[in-house]
């Protein structure tokens, strides 16, 4: 079974919303239990979706909580109650001779003064536990994403020190739309694989992005969009298993066909 | 609740330890667990109903009603079947679309759009916190028309897959493609704010 393209179908999310049916349900439960990399996918997106929902929403007003904490008062006291019947239930078992009562009840002061100190210590500690936990569980939450991003560098640096990778400096063209751009490809033809790092790209205003050509004999090729924020990082494109040159053109939003070319920004032969 | 708390090297096994004291805590009806669960994950899912149902009030209302549902219904959850967050998350989504399928809301406080929704975050002074929102506008932008056009239907409107392909005519693969790429795009977009 080919489980990157079972992630790549949007299944795994539409589960998360709980949008499937029973059987397709069951279906992605099985598949997560026999291939790790799917109950992999299915944990970052479930914590991916949590923390897009802690980030994105307003915070409940202070009111919300009172109103459901009075809402659910009765459950909480139907709970405790019966927690301490079944203890005086014990409490009375124990003490059936009139003989033991008077020493009964000197225990049972002692008993419930060291209740009294006892819990009252409890409760302290039970407050800074739960503060621990929770500080303790963003911790956690923090240091799996940095795993993620870690075990990613791991996969990106893996595959240039294998591969056989060219860079392929870009350079300003004939057209000097911005004099110090600077970007540098690195391309392994054999893998077909390309990465970009930008030196210098100036910012671009909403409507529009750069976009990276991949000029070979078919004529150019559009291999993905350029991110000119992101400098001195690798960003993957789309492969390409021939070009004798590559380019960046400012294309409108999204990208387009085919280049624009009086809006050449940089060019650059492999050589 | 208990106090044996293990601390094991692994972060997952010690998340999952946490969440089943969670759960048994919910279950034994603790007040103490309760208002953790409330304290860890009520921003999270009122930022999923909130998101449905724009009017505060009813989004307050429907909050009120899930939450208890949550706690009442926790004997019949299954671990087995995902993770709590999840598990609550559905039950407000549900019943946050219940609830603008239901008459009491008119025609036009269905259409919540992205916009709406940020315009709701930032207009809302002194009850939301500013970075954040202006964080959602940033997050949005960034998607094409494609992966916004899911966003808001899917997450913000409450469509479900079938309804958006059968409504607007486009193929249930592409649908459901589309949720990936836009769930992807967001994923990325989170990591750099």
């Amino acid at each position: 079974m080919d489980i990157q393209s079972y992630i790549a179908s949007g299944k795994l999310e539409l589960f998360l919303l709980g949008d499937l049916n029973e059987s397709e349900s069951e279906e992605v439960l099985t598949l997560a239990g026999k291939y790790p990399e799917i109950q992999k996918e299915l944990d970052s997106l479930e914590e991916k979706m949590l923390a897009f929902d802690q980030k994105t929403g307003p915070v409940p007003s202070s009111k919300m909580k009172e109103k459901i904490f009075a809402s659910l008062e009765d459950e909480f006291k139907a709970a405790e109650t019966s927690k301490v019947r079944s203890s005086e239930a014990k409490v009375v078992s124990l003490s059936p001779w009139k003989l033991f009562a008077a020493a009964a009840s000197i225990v049972a002061v002692l008993a419930s003064a060291a209740a009294i100190f006892y819990g009252t210590k409890y409760y302290e500690k039970d407050r800074q536990f739960t503060a621990l936990l929770l500080e303790q569980s963003v911790m956690a939450d923090n240091l799996n994403q940095v795993k993620l991003e870690h075990e990613q560098k791991d996969v990106l640096v893996e595959k240039l020190v294998a591969g056989d990778f060219r860079r392929v400096q870009l350079k300003v063209g004939g057209l000097e739309i911005q004099k110090d751009a600077e970007v540098d490809v690195f391309w392994d033809q054999s893998a077909q694989e390309v990465f970009v790092a930008v030196n210098n790209l100036n910012e671009l205003s909403g409507e529009y992005d750069y976009q990276l050509w991949a000029i070979g004999s078919k004529g150019p090729i559009g291999i993905g969009l350029v991110n000119s924020g992101q400098k001195l990082t690798l960003q993957q494109m789309q492969s390409v298993s021939d070009a004798g040159v590559f380019a960046i053109t400012i294309e409108p939003k999204g990208g387009s066909q085919s280049p624009t070319l009086d809006k050449l920004v940089v060019i650059g032969d492999v050589t | 609740m208990a106090l044996c708390f293990i601390f094991i090297g692994d972060t997952t096994t010690k998340s999952l330890l946490q969440e089943e004291q969670l759960i048994a805590g919910l279950r034994a009806k603790d007040r103490k667990t309760t208002e953790y669960l409330y304290e860890k994950y009520s921003r999270a899912l009122y930022a999923v109903i909130s998101r449905i149902i724009f009017d505060q009030d009813i989004a307050e209302e429907v909050f009120h009603d899930s939450f208890i549902k949550i706690t009442r219904k926790i004997d019949s959850y299954e671990e087995s079947k995902g993770r709590l967050y999840t598990w609550m998350a559905n039950i407000c989504r549900n019943s946050a679309i219940d609830k603008t399928r239901s008459k009491e809301l008119s025609q036009s406080a269905k259409t919540n759009t992205i916009d709406d929704f940020v315009y709701g975050l930032e207009s809302q002074s002194g009850t939301m916190d500013h970075v954040d929102g202006i964080g959602v506008k940033e997050l949005m932008n960034q998607l094409n028309d494609d992966q916004k056009f899911i966003i808001e239907y899917i997450y913000f409107k409450g469509y479900t897959h079938s309804e958006v392909s059968e409504e607007f005519d486009i193929p249930l693969g592409t649908v459901k493609s589309r949720v990936r790429a836009a769930i992807q795009a967001l994923k990325k977009n989170l990591d750099r704010i």
